[in-house]
């Protein structure tokens, strides 16, 4: 990707994800010169795209390995669990996983594009039920922003009337595709026990938007999408905000520290070329981090000072602190009455296209149920491309082996529990004392343990899905304990929570504009800045409120405020 | 290189109607064969099987090859050193080859017999190594992975295994047998039941293994993902149509058989 050479930034961004690209598109577009520095290397999924790839082209059809944790076609690069030269520890005890993409558009790339709002409910939830803390804004304060973003973005989905859904505004929401049968199914099942199936809110047109093509519902978004259907920085907000002329992109720059001067003022950044090896600084008016919620958090405690001693922007010492993944648990069975059902294409827009939205505010208001907050169910399940899941349940050979296979084929159903968790003092992130990356930058150690609340509300989403299961005539056995069902920290890839904004500086990080308490040309516009960590997928919340923000931050600088 | 070499010592050792496996034409073909016949010794059994002889049991029993006790090959594993693919791998051009291939000629020969009794060409249907599923599996037990460094014993034993059982029952390597003989161990190990004899039990899961990564690596193939029917990744201009009128109505029977029909999903 070319882009122009700016000369004296006023604002600076890390990261090119969802946050960075949003505050990048709405600052460029509001006139602001900005640079943005990406870890990573330069990306453009119109040319590296994977697209109708299929799995037996790849090595070891496709199966996820080490190197490409989800499978050889994810578009994730240089990234997954583990990155190459850029360790991360857990303390003792604890097991997190850090999940990073180094490249352009980070992991906008491959993220599952479930794109739903929070609602009222979920940025007040310590207001009802004491714990966690609530978001120094309410609903109705970000509503118009959800609306913009979901505009800009391209968002499908049905305005459906549930309390966990709050409405987009009549034309905003892109139509939905047809669901499929295994989710019809499901959703008989569940309406029986009262529980609604509805269409997920997926970041995939169905329509085309300014130059980006509607889905034509093949190949995997995961993949990458060389069309610009699957929502990606790399398709949109980022040649959005080049067109401008007022954006350039420095790919391979790995941001070391955030410098500040002797009065403690932010100056800009220092980072690694990492082609080059060698160290630069950049200075601005502003500093943007977006650089993901565990990334930033390890920027500003690598930042210390004189003048800071606990890290920038740390004067709550709440750096780092409130680290929130989303709980998650993975259930399925064969469904005999789907077998042998007549096959057709349910390729669709490649993830689920019904879902179970979280059905119990009311029962919780009623402390009918012994945990605080809510979860979801994606529904898996359908005929899909042929790759490397070996079944080892298989009997026999010859014909009636492959009658096997071919009956049982599209008959699986699945649930993934997605649930929100509290945050809890075990749970965090600080800086090993001992080990640095290949650039030499002290990594992250994170701290994790799951509480009674997550276990518990596993607990009960296990059980809900096996009673749908059951009614579907599906065998589910016996259920596994929570402890052995909830994935790990980190599995989900919502972590949250680490630079958190408050309303009072002593216990929050930045004030609701993402702007740091300590320092006034200091932002945080990634997942950091969420004070709790509803169950519904972060990104698009990310987006808002990073366009919210650099709305604000624009009206601020062109005040002469900063 | 020895190719030539290595190619007559392979003819030498096979029986005319037992061709050394031979992978067909398609990304796997000649390069990967080449490359296992290169890096590979020649020998007249199975590379790896190091089993000691085992004691006859003598323990009188009715059912086939009970007489047999059980046996597991010892395996003498060189270490797979290659390099995997890395994390920023070209997708659009898969690589060919993305590390050494390490089964020889003979165990490929013997995996394509057992490929093609869990697959058998069906009418117009290829068989399992006409698609080139050896290579695949091949390509799975050499890869530097740690899941596929966990299969690679199981899956050489069972080839081994074979062969071991095979000289006990008809004093020849499973490759040697005839159809018949070799259905008559199959028959014994293709099924996890209630009247799988003990001695088994451990090759049945190991062999389970094997045909769950046959029936993967066939099914993902071009002729198998035809086969099984599955009719994605293909553009569909519009919006997405959903269930056919066919599938509509499997799903009402379906609702109807679990008295589900009165919650019907209703779109809102």
């Amino acid at each position: 990707m070319t882009t122009a050479q700016i000369e004296k930034p006023e604002v600076l961004i890390v990261g090119s994800g969802a946050g960075g690209a949003m505050a990048a598109y709405e600052l460029t577009r509001n006139g602001h010169k900005v640079l943005l520095l990406e870890a990573g290397r330069d990306y453009d999924p119109k040319k590296e795209t994977p697209m109708f790839k299929r799995n037996g082209d790849a090595p070891l059809m496709g199966a996820a390995t080490p190197d490409k944790d989800f499978g050889f076609y994810d578009a994730t690069i240089d990234g997954g669990w583990q990155v190459p030269n850029e360790p991360y520890t857990s303390a003792q005890g604890s097991e997190f996983m850090w999940w990073r993409a180094r490249m352009l558009g980070g992991r906008t790339n491959h993220w599952g594009r479930y794109a739903l709002r929070f609602s009222e409910h979920d940025f007040k939830g310590k207001s009802r039920d004491g714990l966690g803390a609530d978001w120094p804004f309410e609903y109705k304060d970000i509503a118009p922003w959800y609306d913009k973003t979901e505009a800009l973005v391209g968002v499908c989905g049905t305005n459906t009337g549930l309390d966990d859904m709050p409405p987009s505004p009549e034309g905003v929401l892109q139509p939905p595709p047809q669901p499929r049968v295994p989710e019809l199914l499901v959703a008989a099942a569940a309406k029986k026990l009262g529980i609604p199936a509805v269409p997920m809110h997926r970041a995939v047109l169905t329509r085309p938007l300014d130059n980006r093509a509607a889905c034509f519902y093949a190949t995997p978004c995961g993949h990458g999408c060389s069309i610009g259907a699957a929502f990606q920085t790399t398709t949109s907000l980022l040649p959005m905000a080049k067109a401008t002329g007022l954006l350039e992109v420095r790919t391979d720059a790995m941001v070391k520290t955030v410098t500040t001067d002797d009065k403690g003022q932010v100056t800009g950044v220092s980072y690694i070329d990492k082609k080059t090896g060698t160290e630069h600084s950049v200075t601005a008016k502003v500093v943007i981090l977006a650089a993901s919620a565990c990334e930033s958090a390890r920027l500003l405690l690598n930042s210390k000072t004189d003048k800071y001693p606990q890290g920038l922007a740390n004067s709550s010492g709440q750096v780092g602190k409130n680290l929130m993944d989303s709980t998650g648990a993975n259930i399925g069975a064969l469904v005999p009455a789907l077998q042998g059902r007549p096959i057709y294409n349910e390729d669709g827009h490649t993830a689920n296209h019904l879902f179970i939205p979280w059905w119990g505010h009311q029962a919780q208001a009623e402390k009918k149920l012994d945990f605080p907050r809510g979860y979801h169910f994606e529904l898996g399940g359908r005929f899909g491309e042929p790759g490397a899941n070996i079944d080892t349940g298989l009997q026999g050979y010859g014909k009636a082996l492959k009658q096997q296979v071919k009956h049982k084929y599209g008959a699986y159903v699945s649930f993934a529990l997605r649930g929100e968790m509290l945050p809890n003092p075990d749970c965090y992130l600080d800086i090993d004392p001992e080990v640095k990356d290949k650039w030499g930058i002290p990594v992250a150690r994170f701290h994790w343990k799951w509480s009674e609340h997550e276990l518990k509300q596993i607990a009960h989403g296990l059980k809900t899905a096996k009673d749908i299961l059951t009614l579907m005539g599906a065998e589910v056995g016996e259920l596994p304990a929570p402890e052995q069902a909830i994935l790990k920290g980190g599995q989900i890839i919502h972590e949250v929570g680490t630079t958190r904004m408050g309303a009072s500086k002593t216990d929050s990080v930045t004030n609701q504009w993402g702007q740091s308490w300590d320092c006034p040309n200091l932002f945080v516009m990634d997942g950091g800045v969420f004070a709790s960590n509803p169950h519904k997928n972060c990104t698009l919340t990310i987006m808002t409120l990073a366009m919210r923000n650099s709305s604000w931050l624009s009206a601020q600088l062109k005040q002469g405020a900063l | 290189m020895h190719h030539d070499h290595q190619n007559a010592a392979a003819s030498e050792t096979a029986t005319p109607d037992e061709q050394p496996y031979q992978s067909g034409l398609s990304r796997r073909q000649s390069l990967k064969l080449l490359a296992a016949l290169a890096a590979s010794t020649m020998l007249p059994g199975l590379a790896g099987c190091d089993s000691a002889p085992p004691t006859p049991d003598t323990t009188p029993a009715a059912a086939p090859g009970a007489t047999i006790a059980e046996h597991w090959p010892e395996l003498n594993l060189t270490p797979v050193t290659g390099k995997g693919y890395g994390t920023d791998p070209n997708m659009i051009l898969p690589p060919e080859s993305p590390w050494p291939l390490t089964m020889t000629p003979a165990q490929l020969s013997a995996l394509a017999i057992v490929c093609d009794i869990l697959i058998p060409r069906d009418g117009e249907v290829p068989s399992a190594s006409e698609v080139d599923v050896p290579a695949v599996i091949n390509e799975w037990v050499s890869a530097p992975y740690p899941r596929q460094q966990q299969d690679r014993p199981l899956i050489l034993a069972t080839l081994s295994w074979l062969d071991t059982e095979a000289t006990q029952r008809f004093g020849n390597n499973f490759t040697k047998l005839t159809a018949a003989q070799r259905l008559a161990i199959i028959d014994d190990i293709a099924f996890d039941h209630a009247q799988t004899q003990p001695r088994f039990a451990r090759i049945v899961k190991a062999f389970a293994l094997l045909r769950g990564l046959v029936v993967a690596a066939f099914f993902s193939t071009p002729q198998g993902t035809k086969d099984i029917g599955y009719v994605g990744n293909t553009a569909i201009g519009g919006d997405y149509p959903g269930p056919t009128p066919a599938a509509k109505a499997h799903l009402d029977t379906v609702l109807r058989d679990l008295g589900l029909t009165a919650f019907a999903w209703q779109p809102v």
